[in-house]
């Protein structure tokens, strides 16, 4: 019997360079670097830092995760990469490098979707798949609701938001609250202090005409400029109640939709996938609702929440396993993958 | 004394001007030479070509790469990839200023400037006296260059119409790894010149 394929993934889309080494369903290594404390002096991300941060570490996020994994370079049956969507810049170093890895050692090359990888990611602490499934994918670039039939081939966007994602929300409250950046990981902290309940700020496309028109898609620029409004106009805030208050107000939106997707399409579980499922009120909350609706839930842990390697590795394992064809030499990086792409051939 | 290194078969990569040019050297000699023209098309065409090249020899004993001075996406392309494929091959890789495999085919007794384009109507510039780079590189206005009053070759100088001839446009593929042989010369880390834009993701108009 053949054992599960050996796959290596590389991952660089955006501020983190990121390896993962998987066996099947297990993880061997999972290697980051990431170049965020040179973006928060700016506010958030930019490209060319990026970009020259990635090819700076590569290499040693490489040798550091194989010495984890304990396999040498030659055993693995092949070498999975972030094809976008992402900065282009970035994505074209981590596109690099996994084929120079790929072609050196002759093996073949996936490039992947990064948001299946986030999603994908939940087979390494869960048992087998169960597809299909509702997905409900947040990260800094990224707020979609997706239904996964088979997360090799068939990913349909049920909704998406229609301005901000989710993250980046949290970094621009973040910001006008002089929270710094990443916003996430302070709003979540600070709001830990604060009442829910203190502030009734705007949820998004939920009016009773909009679950007719857009019943799947998100909208939080709104609720930034709520925020904003608020801090403006009110003498005396407490800063801990603004935060959780508007983390309230996401969360609650989120979920709503999520469960609803769930519901429309008779499908009983939810992966809860990207940076923002690391948020914890959003982990508490999808937990109390999904029992209630009678709903599986799966979360992976916090680590794997946020850009990884291992995520990428997941993917490619799975591209492995179903036996879908690698992508050519020539492949190409693209910032602007739509979701429903898997992988690139 | 002149260092000599026991190695014959390179694999060849540059990517620090519009061309992609990869190409595999056997102890001096060409043994197979490609290219893709296009400022856009370094990512896709460095694997492309690599597994072209891969076809007349398979077993590659070094690989020497072109560090630029170059627009960056471009020029990380090659050196992600000739340092990974270095990696997976367990052998050395090489980088070398990608001005002097320009200035290497210049056939000029008298001092001369190699200009390739930095985009944002500058060139990156070297000076060379005799073989050897004695200034640079640096980045500048092409009337900066021009202001020196030498005989300038290069893909920036036939763009900004300063260029003693067309033909030394880019790096010569041989040269590059003839000049890897001299080890004063190598170069860790890609020449940028440039700081970085620092202007986040989201300050961008979307
Ligand atoms: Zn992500």
């Amino acid at each position: 019997m053949k054992s599960e394929p050996l796959v290596l993934g590389i991952e660089t889309s955006c501020d983190e360079t990121a390896v993962g080494i998987v066996r099947g369903r297990t993880l061997l290594a999972n290697v980051i670097a990431s170049s965020v404390e040179e973006h928060a002096l700016f506010g958030g991300v930019v490209p060319e830092i990026a970009s020259r941060a990635h090819l700076e570490s590569i290499l040693m996020v490489l040798d550091a995760a194989l010495k984890e994994s304990k396999i040498s370079l030659n055993d693995i049956d092949a070498v999975a990469v972030t094809a976008g969507p992402g900065l282009v810049g970035a994505l074209l170093v981590g596109v690099s490098s996994a084929s120079g890895l790929a072609l050196g050692l002759g093996k073949p090359l996936y490039g992947v979707n990064h948001l299946a990888a986030h999603v994908s990611v939940d087979l390494l602490t869960h048992d087998a798949p169960v597809e299909p499934v509702i997905a409900l994918l947040v990260s800094g670039g990224h707020s979609s609701l997706l239904q996964i039939d088979d997360i090799t081939s068939s990913v349909v966007k049920l909704g998406e938001s229609i301005d901000d994602a989710a993250g980046e929300a949290f970094d621009k409250v973040a910001r006008v609250m002089g929270l710094g950046f990443p916003g996430g990981p302070a709003i979540d902290h600070v709001a830990k202090f604060g009442n829910a309940r203190a502030v009734d700020f705007p949820r998004g496309l939920t009016q009773s005409g909009d679950w007719q028109t857009r019943p799947f898609d998100f909208s939080f620029s709104g609720l930034k400029t709520a925020v904003a409004r608020y801090l403006e106009s009110t003498p005396k805030i407490v800063r801990a109640d603004v935060a959780a208050s508007f983390q309230e107000a996401i969360v609650d939106v989120l979920l709503l939709k999520a469960l609803a997707a769930c519901k429309k399409t008779g499908i009983d579980t939810l992966v809860i996938a990207g940076g923002v499922a690391a948020n914890s009120r959003l982990r508490e909350l999808a937990a109390e609702r999904c029992q209630a609706a009678k709903i599986r839930l799966r979360v992976p842990p916090a680590g794997l929440c946020t850009d990884n390697g291992a995520m990428v590795a997941s993917l490619g394992s799975l591209m492995v396993a179903s036996g879908r064809s690698p992508s050519q030499a020539d492949l190409e990086a693209d910032s602007s993958l739509p979701v429903t792409t898997v992988s690139l051939t | 004394m002149e260092e000599f290194l026991f190695v014959s078969i390179t694999l060849a990569i540059d990517t620090s001007t519009s061309r992609t040019s990869v190409a595999i050297v056997d102890e001096g000699a060409l043994l197979w030479h490609g290219f893709k023209d296009g400022a856009t098309s370094h990512g896709s065409a460095v694997p492309a070509l690599v597994s072209e090249a891969l076809k007349s020899a398979q077993l590659i004993e070094q690989v020497v790469v072109g560090m630029g001075p170059g627009p960056f996406t471009g020029l990380r392309v090659g050196i992600a990839f000739a340092r990974t494929f270095a990696l997976a091959r367990l052998i050395p890789v090489i980088g070398i200023c990608s001005l002097d495999a320009i200035a290497a085919q210049v056939r000029e007794k008298d001092d001369f400037i190699v200009a390739t384009d930095a985009r944002r109507k500058e060139v990156y510039w070297a000076q060379y006296r005799a073989g050897l780079r004695i200034e640079g590189p640096h980045v500048d206005l092409p009337s900066v260059v021009v202001a020196l009053g030498m005989p300038v070759f290069g893909e920036g100088a036939v763009k900004y119409s300063i260029a003693q001839n067309d033909e030394d446009q880019f790096p010569d593929m041989v040269a590059l790894v003839n000049l890897a042989q001299n080890s004063d010369i190598h170069i860790d880390e890609p020449l940028y010149i440039r700081r970085p834009d620092a202007v986040p993701t989201s300050e961008r108009v979307k």
